[in-house]
């Protein structure tokens, strides 16, 4: 994948996800427990890794910081990342550089080392046994 | 390198890749010197079918991205649940000719 896509790949995400929570926003939590989007948890009933992440982001937005973590600790990631992304690729694009693909590679590069690869997935898989036990 | 070698090479290793590219890649290694030979004929490439069969299973944690080799986009589908569930099924249509594409990278250095 080249800069180029890349950056539109992610800056479409960021639009996507930002239209994502201006709808969920006004819902409130009212659908705690309730499927939304997830395909995973429409078809088993068994939250995914990342299900309860949008209740997540939109407690952090009220402030409410023990809420966001008990929802899922994956949508403070989420939330950084929503508001980084797209201020890094104005800047490269203005400044005609590109250092968020380098560090994209940089990063996918450390994240296939064993020992950074296997903690991930074993932080995923806690993180997933503590959604399933508190019933996202 | 021998005609007759080539040609099996491409026989045997015709669904791993994007059927424009096959041509090219057979004129590449009939001008190749042979000594590249156990290079080329010793490379892991990945089978489109499997990537496919790993993305309807488990596409939605991102595996089969990172199975192909793009570990940062798998990341990011495992944490935004596959992409709302959207990238999951655009996957299940793409995965097989991304696949073919990441061979091609990975067969690229050898034949250049």
């Amino acid at each position: 994948m080249n800069r180029n896509r890349l950056y539109l790949f992610l800056f479409m995400a960021c639009v996507v996800g930002f239209i994502w929570l201006a709808i969920t926003y006004n819902q409130g939590s009212s659908n705690t427990g309730k499927p939304g989007v997830c395909l995973f948890k429409r078809l088993t009933n068994i939250p995914c890794p990342s299900c309860g992440s949008t209740r997540s982001v939109l407690s952090l937005l009220k402030g409410d910081i023990t809420g966001a973590v008990m929802s899922n600790p994956l949508g403070i990631i989420l939330l950084i990342l929503l508001v980084l992304t797209p201020i890094w690729i104005f800047c490269d694009l203005v400044g005609k550089k590109s250092t968020l693909f380098i560090f994209y590679n940089r990063s996918e590069y450390f994240l296939r080392r064993k020992w950074v690869a296997s903690s991930a997935i074993l932080i995923v898989l806690l993180n997933w046994i503590w959604n399933i036990y508190k019933g996202v | 390198m021998e005609a007759q070698k080539v040609d099996m090479f491409i026989m045997t290793n015709a669904k791993y890749f994007e059927s424009y590219q096959l041509s090219a890649i057979r004129e590449r290694l009939i001008s190749m010197d042979d000594s590249r030979w156990v290079m080329i004929s010793t490379l892991q490439l990945k089978d489109p079918t499997i990537s496919l069969v790993i993305s309807i299973l488990v596409g939605h944690f991102g595996i089969d991205r990172m199975v192909i080799g793009d570990v940062g986009l798998g990341i990011l589908k495992l944490i935004t649940c596959g992409g709302m569930g959207i990238w999951t099924l655009v996957d299940w249509f793409l995965i097989m000719g991304i696949t073919r594409q990441k061979n091609m990278e990975k067969i690229q250095p050898y034949l250049y």
